[in-house]
C-alpha cells in the first residue's frame, strides 16, 4: 500500500483541526484544515474518513481540489434484494469496512491533489488541505439531547456529545479515523453563550463572537493523539473544579452539582493509585469528566477527558451505586493511560491496550475493595468468558491475517469477521476485553507483578518522551503499542520467555475444559488424580503444560504442580498424612491458620479433606471436578479462598443433604465470611431446601436466621428499623428474602409462611432512622415477591379475570400497585422500585395470574422515562413477544430500533431480542415471515449505517433468528430466478452498455445527485492504488467494485458543477433498478443472477473448502465476469455516495 | 406563636364563665330578685317620705340602680379598709371611714335614723343564699401546711398547678407501636395513591375491571434523570433528622426546604445559617479565584478589527 503509507505519515507531522459547532437542533457546520507533510513523493491523492458530513469544497494549498465521496458501508449489499444470506452479508460487510479502513490507507473521501502541486510533492513540501463541510441532523457519532420543554436551550438542559464504538470520529468531521495516526490538534468550538464546550486538550481561551451571543472555545492538544480519541461535549454544564486536583474539572448537567460533588470526592485517590503503581504522572496537563444523559456507553475515555453517563452520579445516601461509580471512574482513568495516551498500532494490537487497562483496573479493585472482591471478580470474568467461548466458539485476541486470505480466517465459527472492530458483535467485544485482562493476569503470574509494572512504566516513559518531540513522526510511533513491541518489552524487562503463553491464549482462541476425578489408594498412600480434557467441542483447545493442584490433607495443605501432557491423564500424588487421625490435633490450612474440624464426616480410610485443581485460575479453563459431598462441605467451611468457597457452593447444589444444609447455614452466619459468598450460599440453601422438602425439619430455610439477625428481639415477626451502616449485613438482608422466596413446598408452591414473612418485611419496613436510602432493599423485596410466584393452576385458555385471582397473588398485587403508585409521588433513586415492579408484573402475567398484556410495558418503554425503567419495560415486551409469539409487538420493537432517539436503548432492544429470541433458526414459527426477513435485512444492510454497534446487533439478531444461510421462510430462489429471467430479459441484454451510458448522463444531469457525486478533473490512471485493492474481498463487495470500476472507467465528469446549496437532498432511486424506470419491483435478474453465481460459488466451496476466492473469480468465464461488472455499473447510480443519505434506497419505498 | 395561646386561653375562660352562670341560674336569680325588690320598696318608701304620690317605673328603676351602686361601693370600700388593716371582717370604723371618704357626713346619720316619719320596711323574704356551684374537683386539694394560717384561701385544684395527665395511657409496647406506625403509613399511602389514581389517568392490569388495582399512568418527563437521581425532599429531611452533622455538605437550597417544614427554631437557624452560607460562598469564590482553572476564567471580548 505505498500510497496509503505515504499518506499515513503525512498527517502525523503537524495537523491542526479547526471546527466550529453550533449546537441547536442538530446543526453543525465546520471546516477542517489538515497540514500534511508528505514523506513519499508523488502524493496525488489523499484519503480521509468521513461519514454523514456534507462536504462543500476542498482546497489544497488554496487550490480547489476535486474529491470523491463514497461510503460503501451505507448500504452493504446493493440490489441483492433476494439474497438474504448472512454469510454473504458478512463477507460483503467486512469488505465494505475494509474498503474504507484507515489503517489500510483507505477512506470514504478521496481528495485529488491538484496537479499544480505534484511537483511540490516531489520536494516534500507541506500541503494544507482545507475541507468545508456541514453535518445536518447526524444520526450517529454526535448525539443531541434536547428536552422538549419551554425555555432557552440552556435552560432546557440541552446538550450534545460525541459517541460511538471504536473509531467513530469520522461521523462528525473528516479525519483519518485510525488509532495509529497521531497528530497534534487545535480545536475550536463556537457555541451558544450559555453553553460550555468541553473537548480534548487545554482550553486556551474563550472568546465571544462579535454579536456577543456565542462563545468560541479554543483548545490545543499538543500531545500527539489519534482522531478516534478526540471528543466533544457541549451543554449548559455546571462546573466543579476538583478540590484536590485543580487541573481536574468536572462537568454535570444543571441541578446535579451536589451529586457531582459527592460522586467525585473520591477521584483523587484513584489518580494517586494509578500514578503510584505506574510510577508515572498522568500524561495530560488536565483532565475533564463530563456527565451526560442518554449515554452511548457508561464510560468512554478520550484524550484528557472522559464522558460518563449522568446516571452514575449519586448522593451520599446511596449504597449500591457507590462502588459501581468508583469502578467506572477507575476504568476511565486506566484507559486514559492505555488507550488514549498510548494508542495502538493496529486492530490486532487492541488486546494489549484493553488488557493493560483492564489489568491495572483490576489492581485498583484489589487495593480498594480487597483481595476477596478481586478474586471474586476474576472468577466472574473467567466464568463468563469460558461460558461464552464454549457457547459460540472462541475469542481470538490477536487475529493475524497473513495474506488477508479467506482461507486463513481464524474464526470460521463466527458469523462475523473479526478483522475489523466494526464488524464484531458487541458481546464478542465485551468478552474480548475480559479475556484481554485475564491474559494480562496470566502474564503477571508468569513474570511477577513487579516486572509487569516495569513494562508498563517503560511503555509510558517511552511514550511521554516521544510525545514531547515535535515533528518527528518516527518518534511518535513510540506512542503506539503493538503486540510484538509489548512482548519484546516483557522479555527485555523480565528476561523470561512467555512465548508459549502468548501462543496459547493470544494467538489462539478458545479455552480449556478439564474433567477431574480421583481415587485414594490406601495401600500406596497415594492420590490417583485423573484430569481429562475435552478439546474437541467448539470453543475448547488442548492444554499442555503445568497445572497446580492443591490438596488439603489432615496434616496440612500441599501444592503440587503436575504436567499435563499429550496422553497422560493419570497423576499419582503422594499423600503426606496417614488416614489415621489424631482427634485432638488442629488442622493447618494453606494460609497457616490452624483450625479444629469435626472430622466425623470423613472417609475413615482417607486423609483427604478436599482437592482443588488450578486454584489460582492461571489457566483460562473450566474445571468440572468430582469429589464427595463432605469434601465440598469441608472446602466451603474451611478453605479461606473465596473462589474455592464459591465453587463449593455451586457443587453443593447437587447434594441436598442435612450436612450441606448445615454447612451453608454456618457460612451464612459467619460474619468473617465474605459477603458475596454468604449471598451465594442463600440461593444454594434455597435450592437444596426445595430439593429436600420431604425431609426438611424446622422453619423454612433462613427464616430463623433472618429473624435472629434482623428482627426485633421482643417481637420476632417485626423487622428492626433499617440501619444499613454495616454494608455486609445490608447486602445479606437484601438477598435473604429474595432467596427465601425461591423455596418450594411439596406442591411446588412457595410456602405460605415465607410469603407472609416477606409481606411483613414490606409492611414493617421503616427507614426513618436510616442514614441511607432503602430503595434497593425495597426493590429486592419486590423481587422476592415475584420470586415467590408460581404458575397459576387453571383451565387452559381461561381468560384471567379479577374474580379468579388467587388470594396470595392479590396480596402481592396490592403491594406492587402501592409501590408503583408511590413511585410516582416519591420516586426512588434510579427508579429501582419501578423497575422491580414492572418485572414482577411481567412474572405475574407470564405465570397466568393476570392477563398477559404488553400495553402497560409499552407505555413505560416510551421515550421520556428513565432509561432503567425503559429497559425493564422493553425486556417485558421482548419476553411477551417470545411467549405470545406476537408479530405486532415484534414490529413495534423493530420500529423502535429504527426510531428511538437513544442509541443505547436501540442497541439494548436488539441484544435483548437476540438473547430471548421469539424463535430461532431451527424452529418453525409463525413470526418467521418474508416481511420480517426484509425488515431485518434492510435494518442491517442500510438502516444502521450510522452506528457500528447497532449494525452488528442487527447482524447478531439475524443470525439468531435465521442462521447463516438463507432464511427458510423465503420462497425458493430457483423459482424466482425463472420468473425473473422471463421478465427481465431485456434489462440484462447486451443493450446494457448503451443504456448504462444513458443512465450515467441521466445521473449527472440530475441536480439532486450532484452533491454526492464526484468531481474529478483528471483520471488517475497512474495511481498506484489500483494495486492495493484487496482482490480477495473485492469479489464480495459490490460496493467496492463499483467504486473501483467507476474510478477506472469514467475518465471525467463533464461540466464541473459547483455543489448545489443543498446537495444532500438525495432523492434516491427507490431500488437500484428503478434507475431504468422500468421495474420498481425488487426481484430482478440481477439479484438472481448474483444468486445463481453465489450458488455456484457455494458449490465450489463445498468441494474445496478453502478455495481461494480470488482464483475462483478468475475461473469464471469472461461473460459472467462481464455481467458482474455490468451489474456493478448499474448499481452505481444508486450508490448512496452522499454521506447524508442514511435512509437507504431500499428503505425509502 | 403566642397568639394562639392567648386566643386559646380566652376561649377556655369564656367557656367556664358561661357554664358557671348557667349551672346556678335559678337560685341565684331568685336571690338577686328578692334583694332587688327590697331595694325597690326602700326607694318607694323614701319617695313617699319625700312627698311623692306616684313615680314612673323607669324613675324608680334608676333610683334603685343608684342606691344599689352606692351600697355596693360602700361595701367594697369597707372591705378594702378592713383588709388593709389585715382583717377579714369589716368593723364599724371601716364603714365610717368609708362614708367619710365618700363625702358623707357621718354625724347626720343618727339624726336621720331617728327621724319620725320613717317607714318600717319589712325584711326581705328569706331566700337561700345562692349555693356556689361546686367546682370540678380534680384530685385531692392540698391542705395548708402548718405555717400557713387556716384563714388563707385554700389551695386551688391540683390540676391548676401540677402536670395533669390528660391523655390516655401511652402504649409503650414496641410491637403495637410498630404495628400502628406501619398500618398508619400504609393507610396513608394507600389513600393517597388511590386518590391520585382516581383523580388522574390510570392504567389497569385487568380488562374486566379497570378499577381494581388502578395504576397511576406512566407519564414521560422531559428530563427523566432529574427525578431519578436527585434525592426527594422527604429523603433529605430524613437524612437531616438522622444525621445533622452532615448538614454542612448540603446546599442552601436544601436548608431552605428544611426550614419550611420546621418551626420557629428553624427560622432562627435560618438567620444563623444565611450569613454563614454567604461567607462560605464568598470564601469558596476566593478559593476559586486562586485556582487557575481555564473554565473559571472570564470570557474574552472579541478583538475589534482595526485593519479594514
Amino acid at each position: 500500500m505505498p500510497v496509503a503509507l505515504c499518506w499515513l505519515v503525512c498527517l502525523q507531522v503537524l495537523a491542526s483541526h479547526t471546527l466550529s459547532a453550533a449546537t441547536g437542533r442538530s446543526v453543525h457546520k465546520g471546516h477542517v484544515e489538515l497540514t500534511i507533510f508528505p514523506t513519499v513523493p508523488n502524493l496525488n491523492r489523499i484519503k480521509l474518513n468521513s461519514k454523514q458530513c456534507r462536504i462543500y469544497r476542498v482546497r489544497v494549498n488554496d487550490l480547489e481540489a476535486a474529491f470523491i465521496y463514497n461510503d460503501p458501508t451505507l448500504e452493504v449489499c446493493h440490489h441483492e434484494s433476494k439474497q438474504r444470506n448472512l454469510n454473504y452479508f458478512s463477507n460483503a460487510y467486512s469488505a465494505a469496512v475494509s474498503a474504507v479502513d484507515p489503517d489500510a490507507g483507505h477512506g470514504e473521501l478521496c481528495i485529488k491533489v491538484p496537479s499544480e502541486l505534484w511537483k511540490q510533492g516531489d520536494e516534500l513540501k507541506v500541503l494544507k488541505v482545507y475541507i468545508e463541510f456541514s453535518l445536518d441532523q447526524p444520526k450517529g457519532g454526535l448525539h443531541f439531547v434536547v428536552p422538549d420543554i419551554e425555555g432557552s436551550i440552556a435552560e432546557r438542559g440541552a446538550h450534545v456529545f460525541s459517541c460511538g464504538y471504536q473509531n467513530s470520529t469520522r461521523f462528525w468531521f473528516p479525519c483519518v479515523d485510525s488509532y495509529s495516526e497521531l497528530c497534534t490538534w487545535k480545536l475550536e468550538f463556537t457555541v451558544d453563550a450559555a453553553m460550555v464546550a468541553v473537548s480534548c486538550g487545554d482550553l486556551l481561551e474563550t472568546i465571544y463572537t462579535h454579536d456577543m451571543r456565542k462563545k468560541t472555545f479554543h483548545y490545543l492538544l499538543t500531545i500527539p493523539t489519534a482522531a478516534p480519541n478526540i471528543s466533544l461535549a457541549v451543554g449548559p454544564f455546571e462546573i466543579l473544579v476538583d478540590p484536590y486536583m485543580h487541573e481536574v474539572t468536572h462537568f454535570c448537567l444543571p441541578q446535579l452539582l451536589p451529586l457531582l460533588k459527592h460522586s467525585m470526592s473520591y477521584l483523587h485517590e484513584i489518580f494517586e493509585f494509578f500514578e503510584e503503581i505506574l510510577t508515572c504522572r498522568y500524561p495530560y496537563s488536565c483532565f475533564k469528566t463530563v456527565f451526560i444523559d442518554e449515554a452511548y456507553v457508561q464510560v468512554s475515555s478520550y484524550a484528557s477527558m472522559s464522558i460518563f453517563s449522568t446516571n452514575l452520579l449519586h448522593s451520599a445516601m446511596i449504597i449500591d451505586q457507590t462502588p459501581l461509580t468508583r469502578r467506572c471512574l477507575a476504568q476511565a482513568l486506566a484507559q486514559q493511560f492505555f488507550g488514549c495516551f498510548i494508542s495502538r498500532m493496529s486492530w490486532s494490537d487492541e488486546w494489549v491496550l484493553k488488557g493493560i487497562s483492564g489489568y491495572i483496573y483490576g489492581l485498583y479493585l484489589k487495593k480498594t475493595f480487597g483481595v476477596n472482591e478481586y478474586r471474586h471478580w476474576i472468577k466472574e470474568e473467567l466464568d463468563s468468558i469460558v461460558e461464552y467461548e464454549l457457547k459460540t466458539g472462541g475469542v481470538l485476541l490477536h487475529p493475524m491475517f497473513p495474506g488477508g486470505k479467506e482461507k486463513d480466517n481464524p474464526t470460521p465459527h463466527l458469523h462475523f469477521s473479526i478483522k475489523h472492530p466494526h464488524t464484531l458483535s458487541w458481546e464478542y467485544y465485551k468478552m474480548f476485553q475480559r479475556k484481554a485482562h485475564l491474559v494480562m493476569r496470566l502474564i503477571e503470574n508468569r513474570i511477577s507483578m513487579e516486572f509487569m509494572l516495569q513494562v508498563f512504566n517503560k511503555l509510558l516513559s517511552l511514550a511521554s518522551t516521544a510525545s514531547s518531540q515535535k515533528f518527528q513522526s518516527h518518534m511518535w510511533s513510540q506512542m503506539l503499542v503493538s503486540t510484538s513491541g509489548f512482548l519484546k518489552s516483557i522479555s527485555n524487562v523480565s528476561g523470561k520467555d512467555i512465548g508459549p503463553l502468548i501462543k496459547q491464549w493470544v494467538d489462539q482462541s478458545s479455552v480449556v475444559k478439564f474433567y477431574g476425578s480421583f481415587a485414594f489408594n490406601r495401600k500406596r498412600n497415594v492420590l490417583e488424580l485423573e484430569i481429562k480434557q475435552d478439546y474437541t467441542s467448539p470453543g475448547t483447545q488442548k492444554y499442555v503444560g503445568p497445572i497446580k493442584v492443591t490438596v488439603q490433607e489432615l496434616d496440612g495443605s500441599f501444592n503440587h504442580t503436575l504436567q499435563i501432557e499429550e496422553n497422560s491423564v493419570k497423576h499419582d500424588i503422594p499423600c503426606h498424612s496417614k488416614s489415621r487421625r489424631n482427634k485432638k490435633k488442629k488442622i493447618p490450612l494453606m494460609n497457616g491458620e490452624e483450625v479444629d474440624m469435626d472430622l466425623s464426616a470423613m472417609d475413615v480410610d482417607s486423609p483427604l479433606l478436599w482437592i482443588r485443581i488450578d486454584p489460582d485460575m492461571s489457566i483460562l479453563r473450566k474445571v468440572e471436578f468430582e469429589q464427595a459431598d463432605f469434601m465440598w462441605q469441608y472446602q466451603l467451611r474451611y478453605e479461606r479462598d473465596v473462589v474455592a468457597q464459591e465453587e463449593a457452593i455451586s457443587a453443593l447444589e447437587q447434594f441436598p443433604t442435612p450436612a450441606s444444609r448445615l454447612a451453608l447455614t454456618d457460612i451464612l452466619e459467619q460474619e468473617q465470611c465474605f459477603y458475596r459468598v454468604r449471598m451465594l450460599a442463600c440461593f444454594c440453601l434455597a435450592k437444596i431446601a426445595s430439593s429436600m422438602v420431604n425431609t426438611w425439619t424446622g422453619p423454612p430455610a433462613m427464616k430463623s436466621l433472618f429473624t435472629r439477625m434482623f428482627c426485633c428481639k421482643s417481637c420476632p415477626n417485626i423487622v428492626k428499623t433499617n440501619n444499613f451502616m454495616n454494608f455486609q449485613s445490608y447486602f445479606l438482608q437484601k438477598t435473604m428474602p429474595v432467596a427465601m422466596a425461591l423455596l418450594r413446598d411439596v406442591h411446588n408452591l412457595c410456602p405460605k409462611e415465607v410469603l407472609n414473612f416477606i409481606l411483613d418485611l414490606i409492611k414493617y419496613n421503616d427507614n426513618r432512622k436510616n442514614k441511607f436510602s432503602d430503595n434497593y432493599y425495597r426493590a429486592e423485596l419486590i423481587d422476592a415477591l415475584s420470586n415467590s410466584v408460581t404458575p397459576a393452576v387453571s383451565i387452559n385458555n381461561q381468560v384471567r379475570t379479577l374474580d379468579s385471582l388467587n388470594a396470595d397473588v392479590r396480596l402481592i398485587l396490592e403491594e406492587i400497585t402501592r409501590f408503583l403508585n408511590m413511585e410516582k409521588l416519591l420516586p426512588s433513586y434510579r427508579h429501582t422500585i419501578t423497575v422491580s415492579c414492572l418485572r414482577a408484573i411481567r412474572v405475574l402475567q407470564k405465570n397466568g395470574h393476570i392477563p398477559s398484556d404488553p400495553s402497560l410495558f409499552k407505555s413505560y418503554a416510551d421515550y421520556g422515562h428513565f432509561v432503567d425503567v425503559r429497559l425493564a419495560a422493553l425486556e417485558a415486551v421482548v419476553d411477551y413477544t417470545q411467549v405470545d409469539r406476537s408479530y405486532e409487538e415484534l414490529q413495534w420493537l423493530l420500529s423502535m430500533v429504527q426510531n428511538d432517539p437513544v442509541p443505547y436503548v436501540r442497541h439494548r432492544i436488539l441484544s435483548m431480542l437476540a438473547k430471548n429470541p421469539p424463535f430461532t433458526k431451527n424452529e418453525e414459527s409463525p413470526l418467521c415471515s418474508e416481511d420480517l426477513v426484509d425488515h431485518l435485512w434492510k435494518l442491517m444492510n442500510s438502516g444502521t449505517s450510522h452506528d457500528w454497534r447497532l449494525r452488528c446487533d442487527a447482524v447478531n439478531l439475524y443470525h439468531t433468528l435465521f442462521g447463516l444461510s438463507r432464511p427458510s421462510c423465503l420462497p425458493l430462489p430457483e423459482l424466482g430466478l425463472v420468473l425473473n429471467l422471463k421478465e427481465k430479459k431485456a434489462v440484462l441484454n447486451s443493450t446494457i452498455k448503451p443504456e448504462l451510458g444513458a443512465t450515467y448522463t441521466e445521473l449527472t444531469n440530475n441536480p439532486a445527485l450532484h452533491g454526492q457525486m464526484i468531481i474529478f478533473p483528471n483520471s488517475f490512471s497512474n495511481s498506484q492504488e489500483d494495486e492495493d485493492i484487496d482482490m480477495d474481498t473485492v469479489h464480495d463487495s459490490q460496493a467496492f467494485i463499483y467504486h473501483h470500476l467507476n474510478m477506472l472507467e469514467r475518465p471525467s465528469t463533464p461540466g464541473k458543477e459547483p455543489p448545489t446549496t443543498d446537495p444532500v437532498m438525495v432523492s434516491m432511486p427507490a431500488t437500484p433498478l428503478s434507475v431504468f424506470g422500468k421495474d420498481p419491483h425488487p426481484t430482478s435478474k440481477h439479484s438472481d443472477h448474483h444468486h445463481h453465481h453465489h450458488h455456484h460459488h457455494e458449490h465450489k466451496k463445498k468441494k474445496k473448502k478453502h478455495k481461494h476466492k480470488h482464483k475462483h473469480k478468475h475461473k469464471h468465464d469472461s461473460r459472467e465476469k462481464e455481467k458482474e461488472r455490468d451489474r456493478d455499473q448499474i448499481a452505481f447510480p444508486s450508490s448512496p455516495a452522499s454521506g447524508h443519505s442514511i435512509q437507504s434506497p431500499s428503505l425509502s419505498d | 406563636m403566642a397568639d394562639p395561646a392567648v386566643v386559646g386561653s380566652g376561649l377556655i375562660g369564656s367557656g367556664t364563665r358561661s357554664s358557671g352562670t348557667k349551672s346556678s341560674s335559678s337560685p341565684s336569680e331568685n336571690y338577686q330578685l328578692a334583694r332587688r325588690r327590697t331595694l325597690q320598696v326602700v326607694v318607694s318608701s323614701l319617695l313617699t317620705e319625700a312627698g311623692f304620690d306616684s313615680a314612673e317605673k323607669a324613675a324608680v328603676e334608676s333610683l334603685t340602680e343608684m342606691i344599689q351602686s352606692y351600697i355596693t361601693e360602700i361595701g367594697r370600700y369597707a372591705k378594702n379598709y378592713c383588709e388593709h388593716t389585715a382583717r377579714t371582717q369589716p368593723t364599724l370604723s371601716d364603714v365610717m371611714v368609708t362614708l367619710v371618704e365618700m363625702g358623707f357626713n357621718v354625724d347626720t346619720l343618727p339624726v336621720y335614723a331617728k327621724r319620725s316619719q320613717r317607714m318600717v320596711i319589712t325584711a326581705p323574704p328569706v331566700t337561700n343564699p345562692p349555693v356556689t356551684p361546686k367546682a370540678l374537683v380534680a384530685g385531692m386539694k392540698r391542705t395548708h401546711p402548718s405555717h400557713i394560717p387556716t384563714h388563707f384561701p385554700e389551695f386551688p385544684d391540683p390540676h391548676t398547678y401540677i402536670k395533669t395527665p390528660t391523655y390516655r395511657e401511652p402504649i409503650l409496647e414496641y410491637q403495637i407501636v410498630r404495628e400502628k406506625a406501619a398500618s398508619q403509613r400504609r393507610d396513608v399511602e394507600r389513600a393517597l395513591t388511590r386518590f391520585m389514581a382516581k383523580t388522574g389517568e390510570t392504567q389497569s392490569l385487568f380488562k374486566d375491571d379497570i378499577t381494581a388495582f388502578p395504576l397511576i399512568a406512566a407519564r414521560p418527563s422531559a428530563i427523566p434523570y432529574l427525578n431519578a437521581l436527585l434525592p426527594s425532599e422527604l429523603e433529605l429531611q430524613q437524612l437531616e433528622e438522622t444525621d445533622s452533622s452532615e448538614q454542612d455538605d448540603q446546599t442552601d437550597n436544601e436548608n431552605i426546604s428544611m426550614n419550611i417544614s420546621n418551626d420557629e427554631t428553624g427560622a432562627d437557624k435560618e438567620n444563623n445559617v444565611l450569613p454563614q452560607g454567604g461567607s462560605l460562598a464568598s470564601a469558596k469564590a476566593n478559593e476559586e479565584n486562586m485556582i487557575d482553572n481555564p473554565y473559571l476564567r472570564p470570557v474574552k471580548k472579541p478583538k475589534v478589527r482595526r485593519k479594514k
